[in-house]
């Protein structure tokens, strides 16, 4: 993994974060926001330079990582704009949550509000060739829990590659889905019916089926947030395994 | 280089006991209710059978405790998030094989799918396992081995594995008659005996005695509480090294057959999901090193 694009000022220490927002529900940021209120009590070498719902600030200044939720919409001028800010002014992109990194509920493209209605398109930054390279990271759920957040971050912070390597994975695969889950897992004879998917899913897309011992997959459930393969022992495991005592 | 030797298919502990419930029941439920009525814990993630399936249970204070009887073991994560954010248990006892515990370890790691897990759970206890059967995988494992359908009560090991039937006849598994009919991913299981949990169990003949093999701290800091609580509930015996070799042999040759699938499935190619960063090929690897590995070290 390369961390060369974060930097660091001489004259400020402070590594700054931002939030950015692209078509998205907010829950990302809220539970960003969450994790980051602890979060900062431990991390006082971490500055939080932009985020349209806590700092005030019109412009979009220089960030060493931009943490970002939501979707890109083709046909948002702004979003436009947006996106050639971040590519120009964030040394590093992570993106948060399902809408951002798989498309999300924003692969149905239908029931947005009404700035974003329903015939326009969306596509995930995991997807979009001049952001793509700037995005180092993905963060599955809907929203991510804010304890994946925080575990996250103090992983950035101290560069723990074991724990990130996963998450850089996720960001190279552009799509997860409970399908995923059935095509990686399943079919290819991995599951072992912990059920971990099942507790893992937001929208109980995933319950159990008894009569195999795997798990039942509903596709109308689904948000294509990602955690049911991201939560997978099958998938991914912890390295080294951890003992808690 | 790899050995099948004890280090590798038990892992290190701090002292295996043989327990035996003075009352008759099981060990290992008669343990986790001196816990609950200690208040050391506040609830039991596990599964047990109902009607002909394997389902993910929870116990809450007030239910019945009871631990799989059966090989069968599916869904026991699947309640987790219920346990911790609907009836905000903190102090949970998780009763699973090593692979739900796997899902379990990855939830309090990384912290997806499920908040604060890292600190609600209070105790680990890993099933040994030669591999966990669907209802009608077992039916017809019985079938193959008896030429009958049978009923079948419990499992355990005495030397080798062995179902009791509801009429209390013994059969004997041959284990690769077994690993035929268990769950697809099972033969490619290498934590059979549930390293990396606070103890392992695994059941006895009589319904009544069981083996713990005490790994943590923690593991061992239950067992002498409850002792302490209850003496006159238990009586345990220390296992010396040359007890386990029996269990030691018996996963040398599951290991063994779950390792030739291993070897076969990278040999021919066959996929693994995506993120996985290719256990499997990273296995074969030190499977066919020559030096020395600290496989201690790895997960696969
Ligand atoms: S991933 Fe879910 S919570 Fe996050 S912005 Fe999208 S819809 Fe909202
Ligand atoms: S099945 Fe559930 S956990 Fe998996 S991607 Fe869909 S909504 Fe997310
Ligand atoms: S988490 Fe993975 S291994 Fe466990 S039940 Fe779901 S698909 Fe199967
Ligand atoms: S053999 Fe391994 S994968 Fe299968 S149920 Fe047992 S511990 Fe889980």
């Amino acid at each position: 993994m390369t961390f060369h694009r974060v930097s660091f000022e001489d004259d400020d220490l402070k590594l700054k974060i931002g939030f950015i927002h692209f078509s998205s529900c907010s829950g990302c940021q809220v539970a960003f926001l969450d994790m980051f209120e602890d979060a900062v009590e431990i991390f006082d070498t971490v500055e939080l330079v932009y985020s349209n719902l806590l700092t005030k600030r019109k412009e979009i200044p220089y960030m060493d990582v931009a943490f970002v939720e939501g979707a890109f919409c083709a046909e948002d001028p702004h979003h436009v704009k947006l996106i050639k800010e971040l590519s120009e002014k964030a040394g590093m992109v992570i993106a948060i949550g399902g809408c951002a990194a798989f498309g999300g509920m924003r692969r149905f493209s239908c029931g947005s509000q009404m700035p974003q209605p329903s015939h326009q398109t969306f596509i995930p930054l995991t997807e979009i060739e001049s952001i793509k390279r700037k995005v180092k990271f993905a963060i599955p759920g809907c929203p991510p829990n804010p304890s994946l957040l925080y575990n996250f971050f103090l992983a950035f912070l101290e560069r723990n590659d074991d724990f990130l390597l996963p998450f850089e994975f996720i960001a190279q695969s552009r799509d997860a889905s409970g399908f995923d889950l059935i095509k990686e897992v399943v079919n290819k004879g991995f599951c072992v019916g912990c059920g971990t998917c099942s507790t893992a899913c937001p929208s109980r897309a995933i319950s159990f089926k008894d009569v195999c011992g795997k798990p039942n997959f509903d596709a109308d459930l689904c948000v294509r947030c990602g955690s049911c393969l991201a939560a997978c022992p099958q998938s991914f495991k912890p390295y080294p395994q951890p003992v808690y005592t | 280089m790899l050995e099948l030797n004890s280090r590798f298919l038990i892992g290190s502990y701090k002292k295996a006991v043989e327990v035996e419930s003075r009352t008759g029941n099981n060990p290992l439920e008669e343990l986790l209710s001196v816990m609950f009525d200690s208040n050391m814990i506040d609830g039991i993630l596990s599964s047990r059978i109902e009607g002909e399936f394997s389902v993910p249970f929870l116990v809450v204070k007030g239910d019945r405790v009871e631990v799989p009887s059966l090989n069968r073991f599916f869904g026991s994560v699947a309640l987790l998030k219920k346990a911790i954010q609907k009836y905000r248990l903190s102090r949970i006892a998780v009763v699973a094989p090593s692979c739900a515990i796997d899902g379990l370890n990855k939830t309090q790691y990384y912290g997806i799918g499920c908040n604060w897990v890292k600190t609600a759970v209070a105790l680990k206890v890993g099933i040994l396992c030669t591999g966990s059967l669907t209802g009608k995988a077992l039916t017809a494992e019985v079938l193959h081995l008896t030429g009958k359908e049978k009923r079948i009560k419990r499992f355990f090991y005495d030397g080798g594995l062995f179902y009791q039937t509801e009429e209390g006849e013994l059969i004997p598994v041959n284990l690769s008659v077994h690993h035929h009919y268990i769950n697809a991913a099972c033969r490619y299981c290498l934590n059979l005996s549930a390293k990396g949990t606070d103890i392992t169990y695994f059941p006895l003949k009589e319904e009544n005695r069981a083996v713990f093999i005490v790994r943590s701290e923690r593991g061992w800091r239950v067992v002498a509480s409850v002792q302490k609580e209850r003496p006159e509930l238990f009586r345990f015996r220390r296992l010396k090294k040359e007890d386990l070799e029996g269990i030691v042999s018996l996963l040398r040759e599951k290991a063994l057959l779950n390792i030739d699938d291993i070897l076969e499935r990278v040999e021919l190619g066959l996929p693994v999901p995506k993120w996985n960063d290719n256990k499997l090929r990273k296995f074969y690897r030190i499977w066919n090193a020559v030096e020395d590995y600290n496989f201690e070290e790895e997960v696969f």
